[in-house]
């Protein structure tokens, strides 16, 4: 009986195997190209340049980086569109560019569906940073000198900031200066260079937070910063929005669903592993790995697209 | 001040610690300063061979040294290396065919051929090119010390004293006064700018659709960097050079000196102290010259020469040569201003990032294409007990220039003098090597054919530029300065709450504005 059993067992195995780990049998049939939205040698590209490091030491594929920069990530997008959906193209960009800029920009090929989103790697500490010992280091000193009317320049690197720090100083009753810079590190090298009060960065400032050069007088996304507890969110403070988002990987429209469940898998297992370089910089600089994939992440994709229509809606009345 | 030896210490750390490029003996070799080793040996060498010059290595060996490094902030420093290399072996090595030849190897070592090719036809082409060397190092040695003091306090003062409408006056003084001193006329160079800053503005911009591409989707992120500037710079000038060999035929190019020595052919008892004072005067005019934008050291080492000859007049006892009869003081006087040019020429670099000659052009391009290092006066935020790492890059660039320094002192002079045969390189076949180099370094970079077609693109633009004699370089400094100068200005004027007149808005501002156009008003009319 037992010798019977064996080989049926096999068998049933064997049956069952496909099934079950068809992603797991997906293998990129050429190498990978890896878009990168973001300048070389910043934070993000850096984050991107070891996940990708991270994935052909663990899985042996070969993956290309190359940098596709501009119009906020839309540049990638319009060059991934056009690439094939097998796996062999990925982007790295924000999720606010397709939801918030391709809205905006109102391309209808670079809308959310026609693209196939991968994995997230982590999510905004996004905060409303000022110098620790300038004039604005808390809200209620930047509150109440916008309100005696004094220009207060606010630095933003997105229209999608500028919009919610306008309806924010709108709700709040302070009519900002809002200055459009060159990313995060724009933003904090005006702090530091007296150009700008305070702004908006997206987890950069953490390290300057942590050794008291900067600081984080209000929290930007719905929950409280992880470096500052005390910081109240922005929502507390009258604005009507607040500026959650990720960092995430995504692929062509249309891709093969194992090809999709494979490299989610991927981006993840190598962002969890505390042994990876990717995981070392996420949990140093970007407040540690969020990673969500397959449904999970199209439902949340699905709720920051709603968010940015109804910021749309919002900043063009207003 | 402890905050400032930190981060000098640091930066030195950074150059000898930095990666490795390999081992020997289990002692890992930093890449940094192997790299200036490098690169002062090829700037040496180019700069001995007439037709090409230092900018055109330098262009040729940015994209092959970012593949080699890769885009992370640790290549910074060893691209930066072999570079700075090349920027002052060429300026030495470009007075050895002007001396041996009579063929200055760098447009600016032409002056240098006026008593340098008297002297070697005297039998002393041996003392002629140590008086060379000594001068043109010590120059440069003086101008990178200027550097290492006041590139930190301008960009200090900018920081501290200038807001952001007077840092868009002050770019906008930049671009005006390169206009008008660059080039045959003020209107060829303010045309040459014009166009640099509208072939910048193309896919460039703040909406979320690029603009000005014409639909064509490989300009939505700009005409690729390299390719524009490889592309005007040295494919225009492999055209003209085709050109100008198929009107006159292959020339023939070298003439040789006599072997006949009289006297002693090495530096005499008594020279360090006859071209003493000359190297002085033309280090700290090419100091001077060097820091404003886009002067440029012709007219370094021309000024030089003109009070060098002066002075030597009212001076010289009558067994001396006179100035263009063969002086070591002449040559000593040209050498010692162009070469102090090029570690001035950083100042406004590393202080505003804004690039005032060719050399400085690839030393932006490369900080731009690796990224993490970017030279402006944020790069000098003395940040505690954080630390800035582009300002340790920053030191780190000064002990390399430092590095370069002691070893043109030491190899230099040596390796120069083994470099003449270079001269003897025929044109017809320099111009094709150069080319199918340059073409193959930019399809490395870029790894696509647009990036070619536009390259050729720019080389034709730089080929006619050259024809109807418009200079190029102020294309290239525009193209460069255009982003930030929208950028800034895009800031400044948000900043201000939207005042369209922001740029008048105070007296230094104002200031700029009118030193702006002051200064093609006066140079248009010489």
């Amino acid at each position: 009986m037992k010798h019977l059993f064996k080989p049926l067992a096999v068998a049933a195995a064997a049956f069952c195997v496909p099934a079950t780990t068809m992603a797991a049998d997906w293998t990129p049939p050429g190498p990978i190209t890896m878009m990168i939205g973001f300048a070389a040698g910043g934070g993000a590209d850096t984050q991107a340049r070891l996940i990708a490091q991270g994935i052909e030491e663990k899985y042996g594929w070969k993956i290309l980086p190359k940098q596709v920069t501009g119009n906020s990530g839309l540049s990638l997008a319009s060059e991934l569109a056009a690439a094939p959906a097998d796996g062999t193209a990925i982007g790295m960009v924000v999720s606010e560019s397709l939801t918030y800029s391709a809205l905006a920009a109102d391309n209808p090929d670079l809308q959310l569906e026609k693209f196939t989103p991968l994995a997230t790697t982590a999510s905004f500490e996004l905060g409303l940073v000022a110098m620790a010992d300038g004039p604005f280091n808390t809200w209620d000193k930047t509150k109440a000198a916008g309100e005696a009317g004094d220009p207060i320049r606010f630095g933003v690197a997105s229209d999608r900031q500028a919009d919610v720090a306008y309806l924010f100083g709108k709700q709040a009753g302070i009519d900002f200066n809002i200055v459009p810079v060159k990313g995060g590190a724009g933003v904090m090298n005006g702090l530091r260079g007296g150009d700008l009060d305070i702004g908006f960065v997206a987890g950069a400032q953490s390290k300057a937070v942590q050794q008291g050069e900067l600081v984080n007088i209000a929290s930007g996304i719905s929950t409280t910063l992880k470096d500052s507890p005390d910081a109240p969110m922005i929502t507390d403070l009258g604005s009507a929005f607040s500026l959650d988002g990720y960092f995430m990987f995504i692929a062509p429209g249309d891709l093969d669903p194992a090809a999709r469940e494979a490299l989610g898998a991927a981006i993840e297992d190598v962002l969890n592993d505390p042994e990876t370089e990717a995981h070392k910089l996420v949990s140093k600089g970007f407040g540690g790995a969020d990673v969500i994939t397959g449904e999970a992440l199209d439902a949340k994709m699905q709720e920051l697209l709603d968010n940015a229509a109804e910021l749309l809606d919002a900043a063009n009345a207003g | 001040m402890t905050e400032v030896l930190n981060y000098v210490w640091l930066g030195v750390l950074a150059v000898f610690q930095g990666p490795g490029l390999f081992t020997v003996l289990g002692v890992s070799i930093p890449a940094a300063p192997l790299m200036v080793v490098g690169g002062l040996l090829t700037g040496i060498a180019v700069g001995a061979t007439p037709g090409l010059a230092g900018p055109m290595a330098m262009a040729i060996s940015l994209p092959i040294l970012i593949s080699v490094f890769g885009f992370t902030p640790d290549a910074i420093l060893p691209v930066f290396g072999f570079l700075l290399g090349i920027m002052k072996g060429a300026t030495v090595g470009g007075a050895v065919p002007a001396i041996l030849f009579n063929m200055p190897g760098t447009p600016d070592a032409l002056m240098t051929t006026l008593d340098g090719y008297p002297m070697a036809r005297k039998g002393q082409p041996r003392r002629a090119l140590r008086i060379a060397q000594l001068s043109s190092v010590t120059g440069d040695t003086f101008s990178d010390l200027v550097l290492f003091v006041c590139a930190p306090f301008l960009a200090v003062f900018v920081e501290a004293y200038l807001d952001l409408p007077e840092k868009t006056a002050l770019l906008i003084l930049s671009i005006s006064f390169i206009a008008a001193v660059m080039g045959a006329s003020v209107g060829r160079g303010l045309l040459s700018v014009g166009l640099g800053l509208v072939a910048a503005f193309v896919g460039t911009g703040q909406a979320l659709t690029p603009r000005l591409t014409g639909g064509v989707g490989g300009l939505a992120d700009g005409f690729p960097l390299v390719s524009a500037i490889l592309g005007v710079l040295i494919l225009g000038e492999i055209f003209k050079g085709i050109e100008d060999l198929i009107a006159k035929g292959p020339k023939h190019r070298a003439e040789e000196a006599p072997e006949d020595v009289e006297g002693g052919d090495d530096l005499q008892p008594g020279d360090i102290g006859r071209i003493a004072p000359h190297v002085a005067r033309g280090a700290v005019i090419g100091t001077i010259i060097g820091a404003l934008p886009g002067v440029g050291s012709t007219l370094a080492a021309t000024l030089s020469y003109t009070f060098g000859n002066r002075r030597h007049e009212k001076r010289r006892k009558p067994t001396q040569a006179a100035f263009g009869k063969g002086a070591p003081e002449g040559i000593a006087s040209t050498e010692a201003a162009n070469s102090a040019v090029s570690g001035a020429n950083l100042i406004p670099v590393l202080s505003l990032g804004i690039p005032g000659n060719a050399a400085a052009v690839f030393l932006i391009l490369a900080a731009d294409s690796i990224g993490g290092f970017n030279p402006g006066p944020a790069v000098f935020n003395f940040t505690a007990p954080e630390v800035n790492p582009e300002l340790v890059t920053a030191f780190g660039i000064f002990t390399l220039m430092a590095i370069g320094n002691l070893l043109n002192w030491t190899i230099g002079g040596w390796f120069m003098r083994s470099m003449g045969v270079l001269a003897r390189v025929p044109g017809q076949i320099l111009l094709p090597v150069v080319l199918l180099l340059t073409l193959t370094a930019i399809y490395v970079q870029e790894t696509s054919l647009f990036a070619l077609w536009v390259t050729f693109g720019f080389g034709v633009l730089g080929y006619l530029f050259r024809r109807s004699d418009v200079p190029v370089l102020p294309f290239v400094i525009a193209f460069i300065l255009a982003r930030p100068l929208e950028q800034t200005a895009r800031e400044a004027f948000a900043a201000t709450g939207g005042d369209p007149w922001f740029l008048f808005g105070s007296a230094t501002s104002i200031l700029f504005m009118a030193a702006a156009v002051g200064s093609v008003v006066v140079l248009s009319r010489k």
